[in-house]
């Protein structure tokens, strides 16, 4: 073949572009430590990357969820423990009075703190949220569930469902029919209308009705275990949003190392080949420097 | 034979050697002429004569200067140009399309398709809080305007391509008149039995620059012209000074139709498809490529607002009533897309379930609009973030693809090159070393006249 010097200086400028290339394509690698900086460096792990950024976007949505209920649950929570200590004390005052030897002062002693303990039973049933929902209303948010003139329940016994991880969701909420009137399944926590049996044990206590009043224990005893039986509810359920919590933040781990192993550039491996590329270039330049001085014109006088 | 034939005889070798030394210049002047084949000149010797009683040249004679051409590898390279000029465009203009849909290393289209459905998770949280609300009217905004961006930047492009084929015709036209032209001073030089070359150098380099606009296929003619017809159906571009003309019929302001006027046609103008070069992917681009894009995302804007307005219709706002479409009911395309101006407040949206009272806490139709972020019935089997995804890595496929396929033409063509400055390039060792050796000739030949001259000064001293 025959070689001119245009040939030569085309191919230098042809190879000395080729190795500039890769020189500033390891360069971008070094400097942005990203493997993948356009969809076109590497297609198929640009879609995986996207669709586990998705993911993860899903994930730290799930857990948010899971936060906001559980701040929920947790005011649901105190309001129970409050409920329960409430029906202690009227089943502690019943003992006190029930053997029908008690004399009228210390009847109406017990009727009025039955009265009080019924009033605190109601206000601590219409406990609202830190967003002012009514946690025991159901759906009817904004207007109380239980009033002191009425035992008629105002909410609804809907159970608000959350979304916890994709297609899974859980029910927030505790509605004040199941455990102040006994009503509502699915879940249902017992039978007892706890309203209307305070109303049947101040009834009793002023009549010094002692078949009554020991119908009216007994139902408190039933009432207490309906609140229990929601607390343990409750705990259940939040018992599995911290393992969902776990499992997302596992399954956010997870993505995340997924993620960095196809984005985040290996840097030993391309500080080797960035020193290879440039020990390369360098002798492309000094040859392409010492071929092209060359000429037969250096030596015609 | 006499003295003066010796005379003659170094004459000859005199004025040849000046030819010779002039085309060595030529070729040395033109070392870096685009499109210049060297030239050498053709010696032979001169006819002979028997007037001494025997055969003897009369010294030597320039028949010819002839270019070192080869027409095979010249048609192979404007095959070449072709492919490396539709793909060149093709290249250019994708890249300059895929900062858009960068979804890697900003947030575009597919966070925000996140958020918006993320905003419905929230609200299924707290379904009366006005906060949780507003951020759902906002990123449904925030979606409205990613959408629209999106759209703008691909019908922008579309917009550059038609508006391209003026200045790519207009180009081509010109390219085609030049041939045509320097076919006939071509023609009128080699009738002179003139010497052509420069002339058919020029016109091989036009050839050269035309078959990168459009595909072309070329014929030499016995007269030295060169006759180019169109790939694309055959048509004649050049005949001998003839030139064919392209036009566009620019009643569609947004799609230009390419016409074309063959050579010695005086007829109207045909309609024709370009399907090669840098007008054939000018109009793959602008008919075909990003309108594929396009459709893609229109697709999602129009599969989303329905989905939308249709959970909005089967739940209940904040008073109670049904909900009204979020998008604007007319959405048709990613460019119209809009929140329907009847949304005037947060209250219109519907997150209870349908027959739900006024300020009603269910989240039901919020949790349903939420699910539609993993709804796969309606993208063909993908979620509408794993549908932007897909189209996000076919774009990117396509780019790396036509960046690779570029880089195969450039090796290709700088191949073509290297065998072509091979056969028909200058070099200038050689031409100095020919320039040493018609020198030394030159010299040679006058040295010869010297002596003729020395012995005719001695016949003359003989006879005074």
């Amino acid at each position: 073949m025959r070689i001119t010097s245009n040939m030569t200086a085309n191919n230098a400028i042809y190879n000395l572009q080729q190795n500039l290339a890769s020189l500033s394509k390891l360069q971008e690698l070094s400097t942005t430590q990203q493997n993948i900086n356009t969809p076109s460096d590497n297609p198929a792990s640009a879609g995986v990357l996207l669709d586990i950024a998705d993911k993860l976007k899903a994930t730290d949505q799930y857990n948010s969820n899971i936060t906001k209920a559980s701040t929920f649950m947790q005011v649901t929570s105190t309001a129970l423990t409050g409920l329960s200590d409430f029906m202690t004390q009227a089943k502690s005052l019943m003992d006190s009075i029930s053997s029908g030897t008690s004399d009228a002062t210390q009847r109406q002693t017990v009727s009025n703190q039955l009265a009080t303990l019924k009033k605190q039973i109601v206000d601590m049933a219409n406990t609202q949220s830190a967003d002012g929902q009514y946690i025991f209303g159901g759906t009817t948010g904004t207007t109380p569930p239980f009033s002191n003139s009425s035992n008629a329940y105002a909410g609804d016994s809907t159970q608000i469902n959350i979304e916890v991880a994709q297609n899974s969701t859980q029910a927030m909420n505790i509605t004040g029919d199941r455990i102040l009137k006994g009503t509502g399944s699915n879940p249902s926590y017992g039978s007892t209308d706890i309203l209307q049996t305070f109303d049947n044990l101040i009834a009793a206590v002023n009549a010094n009705d002692v078949t009554a009043m020991k119908q009216g224990s007994t139902d408190l005893d039933a009432g207490a275990q309906q609140i229990t039986n929601a607390q343990i509810d409750l705990a259940s359920r939040m018992t599995r949003l911290d393992s969902m919590t776990k499992m997302n933040t596992s399954n956010k781990t997870t993505l995340q190392n997924m993620a960095s192993n196809i984005q985040e550039v290996d840097l030993a491996t391309v500080g080797v080949q960035l020193s290879q590329q440039q020990t390369a270039y360098s002798a492309a330049l000094s040859a392409t420097a010492k071929i092209s001085q060359m000429s037969l014109l250096n030596y015609l006088s | 034979m006499s003295l003066n034939s010796i005379i003659q005889i170094g004459m000859s070798g005199v004025s040849a050697y000046q030819v010779a030394t002039e085309v060595t210049g030529e070729n040395i002047a033109n070392v870096n002429t685009p499109g210049y084949s060297r030239q050498r000149v053709v010696l032979e010797t001169a006819p002979q004569s028997s007037s001494n009683g025997f055969s003897l040249g009369t010294g030597v004679t320039v028949t010819g200067v002839q270019r070192y051409y080869d027409g095979l590898l010249q048609q192979q390279m404007a095959t070449a140009q072709t492919t490396l000029g539709y793909d060149t465009t093709k290249s250019n203009v994708l890249q300059q399309i895929e900062p858009t849909f960068n979804e890697v290393s900003t947030n575009g289209l597919g966070a925000a398709i996140s958020t918006f459905f993320g905003s419905w998770q929230d609200l299924s949280l707290n379904p009366t809080g006005t906060a949780e609300r507003q951020a759902v009217l906002t990123s449904a905004q925030t979606l409205v305007d990613n959408f629209h961006a999106v759209s703008t930047a691909l019908s922008d492009t579309v917009t550059a391509q038609n508006t391209s084929l003026v200045a790519t015709t207009d180009s081509i036209n010109a390219t085609l008149k030049s041939i045509a032209q320097l076919n006939g001073q071509i023609k009128t030089t080699q009738m002179a039995s003139g010497n052509a070359n420069e002339l058919k150098d020029q016109r091989d380099q036009l050839v050269q620059d035309l078959s990168k606009q459009i595909g072309i296929t070329s014929t030499e003619n016995s007269d030295g012209t060169t006759d180019i017809k169109f790939a694309d159906g055959g048509a004649a571009l050049v005949t001998g000074q003839q030139a064919g003309a392209f036009s566009l019929d620019q009643t569609n302001p947004n799609k230009y139709v390419v016409q074309l006027t063959a050579a010695g046609s005086a007829g109207p103008a045909t309609t024709v498809t370009p399907t090669q070069g840098v007008l054939g992917a000018t109009l793959a681009l602008r008919d075909t490529i990003i309108p594929g894009y396009q459709s893609q995302v229109d697709l999602l804007a129009t599969t989303i607002a329905s989905k939308v307005n249709t959970l909005q219709a089967s739940g209940a706002d904040l008073t109670g009533a049904a909900g009204i479409a979020l998008f604007a009911p007319a959405t048709t395309s990613a460019a119209t897309i809009a929140i329907n101006p009847a949304i005037t407040g947060t209250s219109q949206i519907a997150a209870a379930a349908s027959g739900s009272a006024a300020n009603s806490g269910d989240n039901s139709n919020a949790l349903a609009m939420a699910a539609l972020q993993n709804d796969t019935t309606t993208m063909a089997g993908s979620t509408f973030s794993g549908s932007y995804n897909t189209l996000v890595s076919k774009v990117g496929l396509d780019v790396q693809s036509i960046k690779n396929t570029v880089s195969r033409d450039e090796a290709f063509s700088s191949q073509l090159s290297t065998l072509r400055e091979s056969n028909s390039g200058v070099s200038l060792d050689e031409e100095l070393t020919n320039l040493v050796t018609y020198q030394r000739s030159y010299q040679a030949s006058s040295k010869i006249i010297t002596t003729a001259t020395a012995m005719m000064d001695t016949v003359l001293g003989l006879i005074s």
